[in-house]
Parts: structure tokens; sequence; C-alpha cells
């Protein structure tokens, strides 16, 4: 399966792309010959217990998962798999959250914590890792991703590369064009957040570019 | 979900309202704005085709909001964050037309302040938020508007 692990809707300050306006924009991308079968919000600073996309879902055969982006102490991190229990213990909109308290609280709640754009400039793990500590548990980083500036993304292959992570890939779309540049390619079937989470842990994947996913 | 723990500002604007006025709204109006604005739907240049259109009459494109909420002086919250700042971008709901002959009653009001962390570092974001009602109460219009403060400098560079 090939899913964006990255974007952002209207819920998010910054985008003005529905999730209407991708979801016809993953059948333009099908009808173009690329294989795409869902995306994940990652709505910033927040996560959107009361919306529900499963019907538009079903009507357009794409898998609409939900997640969340959060800034913390050592940069952003996607976080998968949210569940009440983890935002009871996390505040979404702390911007200077413990980042090691994040992926320890994630792993508690059945959650998986990702740092995101790594490469990027001033907000990328790249700038923390190995300046503080705690980090442990961290195997999976997002390794591609559709905003990237020049040289972000040799940073980011750099640290993954040398530190032997597991690297995702998701497109940071903030307008509707954006969506699917970057992606995950599932070996396993993903049905829903616990299913991502899952293979996330199991490391059944790898960050592909869109062009990758170019049907046969 | 978001939080404006930790921001220094005066949280007694937050809600408040501010009238910023009460404006009656003209034809002159609404085709002198869409001309000069470049519009060329009918509905908003064209009184002979808008007849025709479901709207029965010309109606005021979205943007026309503007001609009273840049006029209205926002109130210095005294936000204590960062050394410079600048409008942050816009987003105008339509919630209802805006017809010739409408009185368009327009309060604002501080939304929400937030913090977020981007390649300058930490921003503070004002978020104001302006509503139209018309003369039946009905909320026809809101504008949101961001302003964004930040140091001009990131911490260690």
């Amino acid at each position: 399966m090939f899913i964006d692990l990255h974007t952002h809707s209207v819920s998010s300050d910054d985008s003005r792309a529905t999730v209407e306006q991708y979801v016809k924009w993953v059948g333009v991308l099908r009808r173009k010959g690329y294989r795409m079968d869902g995306f994940v919000l990652t709505e910033h600073r927040k996560f959107d217990f009361d919306k529900d996309y499963s019907a538009l879902a079903a009507q357009n055969d794409v898998l609409v998962l939900k997640g969340s982006e959060l800034d913390t102490n050592c940069g952003h991190f996607l976080v998968y798999g949210v569940t009440e229990a983890l935002a009871s213990r996390i505040d979404f909109g702390n911007v200077q959250m413990d980042a090691a308290e994040l992926v320890q609280i994630a792993e508690e709640c059945g959650a998986i914590a990702v740092p995101a754009h790594p490469g990027r400039f001033g907000i990328g793990f790249c700038e923390y890792v190995g300046e503080v500590e705690g980090f442990d548990g961290v195997q999976v980083v997002e390794r591609l991703n559709g905003s990237n500036r020049p040289g972000e993304q040799e940073r980011a292959d750099a640290l993954i590369d040398q530190r032997g992570y597991l690297g995702t890939g998701g497109s940071d779309a903030h307008v509707v064009s954006a969506i699917g540049s970057c992606m995950t390619q599932f070996d396993g079937g993903v049905r829903g957040e616990a299913d991502l989470v899952e293979l996330l842990r199991a490391g059944a994947f790898r960050a592909v570019r869109l062009e990758e996913a170019a049907e046969a | 979900m978001t939080t404006d723990e930790g921001i220094n500002y005066d949280r007694s604007y937050l809600d408040k309202e501010f009238p910023i006025g009460t404006f009656e709204i003209s034809r002159e109006m609404i085709l002198e704005f869409s001309q000069a604005s470049g519009e060329v739907n009918p509905i908003y240049v064209d009184e002979g085709l808008a007849a025709e259109s479901e709207y029965g009459d010309i109606i005021a494109p979205p943007t026309f909001c503007n001609l009273f909420v840049n006029g209205g002086e926002k109130p210095d919250i005294k936000l204590e964050f960062g050394d410079i700042g600048f409008f942050a971008g816009q987003a105008i709901e339509s919630l209802a037309p805006i017809r010739p002959g409408d009185t368009v009653e327009v309060t604002s009001r501080l939304k929400e302040v937030y913090a977020k962390t981007g390649r300058s570092g930490k921003m503070v974001f004002a978020v104001w938020e302006t509503r139209f009602d018309n003369q039946d109460g009905e909320t026809v219009a809101l504008v949101d508007e961001s302003y964004v403060r930040r140091n001009s400098r990131r911490a260690g560079s």
C-alpha cells in the first residue's frame, strides 16, 4: 500500500486544502497512473477527535487516517495512533513540550512519535539528536518530506543512514496538488491507525517518491 | 487544542467584541469595488445578468468585506514577544449574500493567541475575527486575520 503519512488540511492554521479536495486529487493521481491508497491527516498541534471521514473515504475508496504533528523542544514530531489516553497526557498546543517524553508517552499509549522533516534547518531532529538524551526509543524518522528545501533532504538522509533509522515518506502537503509527492510503501495492509502503528513498529515499509508509485 | 500558556498578553481582550461600525451597503459601493478589484463574475458586476441569477440582483464579492475590516483599528493586546510583527494572512468565510440596501453591523474580537515553531524559530500568532451581521441579525461573513510576532534573529544564531 502507498500512503502519504504527512498532510495538512484546513484544520491546520496554515493550510487551505480541504479533505474532500485531497480525496479528489488522489483520484487525479490514480487516473494519471500512480498508485496511491490513502493519506494521514497530521494537523498541527491538534488531533481532530470529532472529525469522521469514513463515509468520504469509503465513497472514494481512499484510506483517510488521522494523526498529528506536534511542536516540541526538539523539532516537530508526527504522532500516529493518537488516542484519548494519549491526549490526556500531552498538551498538544505546548510548542516546547519535551520530545523525549512525547516519544515515551506515545509508546506507552500504543502510538508512535516520528521526528518530522529531520533535516529541516532550525527545527529538524538533526539539530538535536546527539545533543539531547532520551531518544533511544526513536527508531523511525521521516526520510522523505515533500516540503524540504535545498540541503534538507541530504541532512535527513545522512542522519538516517548514520544512525540506522527506518525512514517514512510524506508530502507535508498544505495545498491540494502537493499530496502524494512523497509516500510510504507498506508491505502489509493498513485499515486503520492501529495497523499503521503496528507496521511502523515492525519496520515493514519504505519511503518512496510519487514516481516510484507509477503503476507498471 | 491550541493553548496560549506561557504567552504574555492582556487576556482580557480574548473574545471581547469591539464595534467597528454599522454600514449601509449601496449598489454603487458593490459595483465600484467589484470593478476596481477586477471581478468579472456577472453576479458582482452585471446588474442585468445578476437579475437572472439565483440571487436576483448583484451581490458583494467576499473580498468586499475588506472595505470595513481594514478600516478598523485593532486594540493593543500588549503581546510581549518578538521584535518584529507582520500580517500573516486572511481567510474570508461567506455565509450569506451581502446585497444592495443591506445594513451590516461589523464587530471584531480577539479569537485566539497561540505559538508555533518554524524554520525561523518560535512565532506567536494573534487571530482576530471580524463578524458581519445584516439587518435581519443574520451573520453573512466572517473574516479571520492573523498577525504574527517573532524575533528577527534566532536564538543562538
